[in-house]
């Protein structure tokens, strides 16, 4: 190496640009050779001087400055026409591919080549799966959308063929319309408060039936009435019962069944406004000591103060109850 | 292994930007916007170091982006929109340093912030030395003498070492930016530095 050279690598070296190779060829060229040991440290002491020199950050109002005039200068030019757009889209487009012209055309074998190997192989496989597909043909049924399969029951495929037999349970969501009088409806709102797992559900379904019930239309006791028992004793949520509650009022007095219901809620309701909605609706029956005798258990031992002194205001109020 | 990562990484950190790009170029401005937002302070940080004046730099800084504007659906993704913006500062830089080397031919005399000159060589004291200079000129007289010793180089050795020396740019990025090989890039570098020793060398 002779010393030219080595003082350009000198200069590629200090900036970090030299390769390994040559970094090494010009170490052992320095070791021997004073004049370039000397260039490199003219260098060095170059860049520290240089350094004297530092880029600064633009100060703020600089940029402040240039910001403003820059935003009234492009808010005075017109806006670019739809067509000026065009054409330089399409003149970028155009250079694109002129820029490019091998590897479109590459591009167009390449994709020509795929088409046709995906032609092929789609007919062999289809070729090779025909007579099977005849079969199943034969026996498939249509088959119904995944999101209306509830559950797979069974699955069994018949021996020596590719013929499977799946049992599935179907869930088509329906819909209905009709009068609250109407029996359908009326089943499917018991069933409703009686198995959604919807709170809002039970809650809508049994204030319906409730109000049923409070204006007597049609509230058997094997119907409606049992609904609202099931659900006054069972529901978890304490505004469905309230309601359940409230369609039973009227038939205390009349149906031994939802009294003892509603005795059942002021003794066991964990939920105090029920228990105090059930001291209110018990209304007084002669013949049925047990009123009386849930009346006093309540004003005895309800751990809520006000359900004790609403119960001995009811017993002391209403002598009649036996 | 990592080299792709980074790249990919590089690609990740790039997208945001081409959106921007894209919008820019079907005519948002609010796009634009954020590019330069984006860029800004590296332009003016350029052009305030090179041209050592507030006033050039914000010269450059407006005529740089009203060009990148203009300009915007030519940029085809081919390079970094930072190489194609600093192509375009750098442009306007280069005209800038011609423009004064006809002006103020040889002068050791640059501009401070306020626009009022300094005269170097009247303020630096005669008992210099090479070896310590941190120790027997104070740091900004210093500068300025470097300064003026850069005002000496053509405006491209002047541009390369700029771009090499303070912005610690690739010389094949700068060849890009210059429009020019690396190869180039590397002989103006060396000539450049070989220049400025020579300057520097009489304050021995």
């Amino acid at each position: 190496m002779n010393c030219e050279l080595a003082h350009e690598r000198i200069v590629t070296a200090a900036y970090g640009e030299l390769p390994d190779e040559q970094m090494h060829e010009l170490e052992r060229h320095m070791t021997g050779c004073p004049d370039c040991a000397l260039e490199r440290e003219q260098l060095r002491a170059l860049k520290i001087l240089a350094d004297a020199h530092p880029v600064m950050e633009p100060p703020a109002n600089l940029v402040a400055r240039s910001r403003l005039r820059l935003e009234e200068a492009l808010d005075a030019l017109p806006p670019k026409r739809w067509y000026e757009r065009l054409t330089q889209r399409m003149v970028n487009n155009f250079a694109s591919v002129q820029a490019a012209p091998v590897a479109a055309c590459l591009l167009l074998v390449v994709g020509a080549g795929a088409g046709i190997l995906g032609g092929y192989e789609f007919a062999q496989s289809r070729a090779a799966h025909a007579a099977t597909l005849a079969r199943s043909a034969a026996v498939a049924q249509p088959t119904p959308p995944a999101a209306e399969i509830a559950s797979i029951s069974s699955i069994v495929r018949q021996p020596n063929s590719e013929i499977v037999d799946v049992s599935y349970n179907q869930v088509v969501p329906q819909h209905m319309q009709g009068s609250l009088d109407d029996p359908k409806i009326r089943e499917l709102l018991m069933l409703a408060s009686e198995n959604s797992a919807s709170p809002l559900v039970r809650d809508d379904s049994v204030g319906l039936l409730a109000a049923e019930c409070r204006a007597g239309h049609g509230c058997q006791a094997a119907g409606i009435r049992d609904a609202l028992m099931v659900v006054l004793r069972y529901d978890k949520n304490a505004g469905v019962r309230q309601k359940a509650l409230e369609g039973l009022e009227p038939y205390v007095a009349v149906d031994q069944r939802v009294r003892d219901a509603v005795l059942e809620a002021l003794l066991n309701d964990s939920d105090p406004r029920i228990r105090t909605e059930a001291v209110n609706v018990l209304q007084p029956v002669e013949a049925d000591t047990s009123v009386r005798q849930v009346l006093h258990t309540v004003a005895n031992s309800d751990q809520n103060p006000h359900i004790r002194t609403v119960s001995r205001e009811v017993l002391s109020r209403v002598p009649e109850i036996q | 292994m990592n080299g792709g990562k980074s790249a990919q990484d590089r690609l990740q950190a790039r997208a945001p930007e081409m959106e921007l790009i894209r919008e820019a170029q079907a005519g948002s401005r609010s796009a634009f916007d954020a590019l330069v937002r984006q860029y800004e302070h590296q332009v003016l940080r350029l052009a305030l170091h090179l041209t050592g004046s507030e006033h050039d730099a914000e010269d450059i800084y407006q005529e740089a982006f009203l060009k990148a504007y203009r300009y915007i659906g030519n940029f085809r993704f081919e390079c970094s929109f930072y190489t194609w913006i600093y192509r375009i500062v750098t442009n306007l830089c280069l005209d800038q340093l011609r423009r004064r080397k006809t002006r103020r031919e040889d002068h050791a005399v640059v501009l401070d912030h306020s626009g009022d000159e300094i005269d170097l060589l009247a303020s630096v004291s005669d008992d210099r030395s090479f070896s310590n200079p941190a120790k027997e000129l104070d740091r900004k007289v210093l500068g300025a003498y470097i300064q003026a010793a850069l005002g000496k180089l053509t405006p491209r050795e002047r541009m390369v070492f700029e771009l090499k020396h303070y912005q610690g740019l690739r010389l094949r990025t700068i060849g890009e930016m210059l429009n020019t090989t690396e190869e180039t890039a590397k002989n103006t570098l060396f000539r450049a530095t070989k220049k400025l020793r020579t300057q520097l060398a009489e304050l021995r």
